[in-house]
């Protein structure tokens, strides 16, 4: 048993790579030769793990994926526990129907990043998806519980029909955030269009966003400036089609301290 | 055995297996941090009559809390899990809710036993109450007039925690008494894991079990160790003693109360002390027993 397993990128991967089967749960109970020997599709070919990457360590928990990964799809979905840490950029469907461990990008993510299987009426239900980079369009649609954070912006349709959950973006978030939002919360901090669906509350400083914005930066050193820490937020409530105990919490500064 | 002329009686504490809990306020200033802390553990000396036995351990810096605000931890001691939920439940909605920009938060997390102490709280919200999972723990946000209140919904049960660690100043006058009391709280100040749940961290009402003329009282006067009755009762003072005060001690371990029973005692060790003694039931009431010269390094 090994503390983590190592997957290092061999080369340039320019066709898609559907990494689907590949999770920190998995690899918790087989061998080094039993991770390589996954099988993964690159385009139309069934290959195994151990085509792509060179694989180190074994049984356990804890994935370390060295590369850019941009053309693969589904890194990390369907994940359950365990710590999955990829050293690059990934593409979409990241934690798709993830339901719990930590899955962290210190790149860019692809769209749909923690969304719904096909035809499935939940995204992710569970877990923590971290990204230091910006994520894609319809992140968190359909998120049941769980929380995605990113460094940078996030695209279009974020939190689609979202049933609760947190996504917190601390860069610029694209239009139309949190359609559909039941429950969950939407935390921007790098400007957003507020939409005409969403009522304003008050203007506070939310324990929870201080609580989650301090975990993120000591447990993964997340960006979080004291200004942000120390923030002011717009409450919005919404989506008025819904029930309408969503939120979109806009950060407008940092609070003034006597 | 002396320490700088004072003598130290071969005798020990008798104290108690407790359930313990650690609670971490945050607040927008310790100012007000400190105003919920002093209200969650006000009346709480004794679990003979206060049902738990509470008092603050100490200040925490930003770097040490979970919303990076100034705190404070308290330590809650009862006698069973049950007792400490309730106990946990009233006295967090009754301070920490009410209190403007309060937080609270669980001070034992590494702690495997847990208790849903704030659960019950959430109900205030009437429904329109929230929460949120940050690194596995769910905190409640509760809609309050100032904003929301966010309370963590669980909390760490320290099942070895120790109650009634004590010792005795036996003082030449209550000047005497009232200094060396007050220098070994001092010197027990910020202990971690030790509360003196007393006034001022001190006791002048030293107990025994029952009572010599009163049927069905739990505890009575200590009257062996009253100076007024020395000649109307079996004394246990010295020539010279005419106060006595006790310092009582709870912790979350056995070898938390020896750290601050071994830097109270010799802090008590000055000038108008003629002994340091401590209570017991003659060793068959509590399990834990602190006898005073192994911890003060002599010998037994």
């Amino acid at each position: 048993m090994s503390d983590e397993v190592r997957l290092t990128v061999r080369g340039r991967v320019d066709a898609r790579l559907d990494m689907s089967g590949v999770t920190p749960g998995r690899c918790a109970s087989l061998s080094t030769r039993e991770i390589a020997a996954l099988s993964v599709w690159l385009g139309a070919t069934a290959m195994t793990v151990g085509d792509i990457f060179e694989v180190r360590g074994e049984h356990a928990p804890h994935l370390e994926i060295e590369g850019d990964l941009d053309t693969a799809s589904g890194v990390g979905a369907r994940m359950a526990s365990g710590v999955l840490h990829v050293h690059g950029s990934v593409g979409d469907d990241a934690g798709q129907a993830m339901s719990g461990g930590v899955l962290r990008i210190d790149g860019h993510a692809g769209d749909r990043l923690g969304g719904a299987a096909p035809g499935a009426a939940k995204g992710m239900t569970g877990g923590e998806i971290v990204v230091f980079g910006s994520i894609g369009g319809e992140a968190g649609a359909l998120m049941r519980r769980g929380l995605i954070a990113a460094a940078g912006g996030v695209g279009s349709y974020a939190g689609r029909g979202m049933i609760a959950g947190t996504l917190l973006a601390l860069g610029p978030l694209g239009q139309l955030p949190g359609a559909g939002n039941k429950r969950g919360s939407i935390v921007a901090a790098g400007g957003v269009a507020v939409p005409a669906s969403y009522r304003f509350a008050c203007a506070y400083e939310p324990p929870h966003v201080r609580v989650l914005l301090t975990s993120l930066r000591r447990r993964f050193g997340f960006p979080c400036d004291p200004a942000l820490l120390n923030g002011r937020f717009d409450r919005y409530c919404g989506d008025a089609g819904e029930p309408g105990k969503g939120e979109l919490l806009v950060w407008t500064g940092a609070a003034e301290r006597a | 055995m002396e320490i700088r002329g004072v003598f130290i009686e071969d005798t020990f504490a008798e104290a108690f297996g407790m359930r313990a809990a650690r609670v971490v306020i945050t607040a927008r200033t310790m100012k007000w941090a400190r105003a919920a802390a002093v209200k969650l553990t006000g009346f709480a000396t004794s679990v003979i009559a206060c049902k738990c036995e509470a008092a603050i351990e100490r200040e925490l810096t930003p770097d040490e809390t979970p919303d990076a605000r100034p705190g404070v931890s308290a330590l809650l001691f009862t006698m069973d899990s049950d007792s400490l939920v309730k106990r946990l439940t009233e006295r967090i909605g009754q301070t920490v809710l009410t209190c403007p920009t309060a937080s609270c938060f669980d001070g034992l997390p590494d702690v495997p036993d847990r208790v849903p102490a704030a659960r019950a709280l959430r109900t205030f919200g009437d429904r329109f109450q929230s929460s949120k999972v940050v690194n596995g723990e769910r905190y409640w946000r509760v809609p309050v007039m100032e904003g929301e209140c966010l309370l963590q919904e669980s909390f760490g049960v320290q099942k070895k925690g120790v109650g009634g660690g004590n010792f005795l100043i036996l003082a030449e006058d209550i000047d005497s008494a009232l200094d060396a009391a007050e220098a070994a709280v001092a010197a027990i100040d910020g202990t971690p894991g030790v509360i003196l749940p007393f006034p001022g961290g001190v006791v002048r009402s030293g107990s025994k079990v029952g009572a010599r003329g009163y049927k069905g009282m739990i505890a009575s006067t200590n009257d062996a160790y009253c100076p007024t009755l020395r000649p109307l009762s079996t004394t246990a003072l010295p020539d010279g003693v005419n106060a006595v005060l006790e310092l009582v001690l709870d912790g979350l371990s056995p070898d938390a109360i020896r750290a601050a029973m071994r830097a109270g005692i010799d802090a008590a060790c000055r000038s108008g002390v003629r002994a340091i003694s401590a209570g017991n039931y003659g060793g068959k009431l509590g399990p834990h027993h602190f006898h005073l010269r192994e911890i003060m390094g002599g010998p037994v």
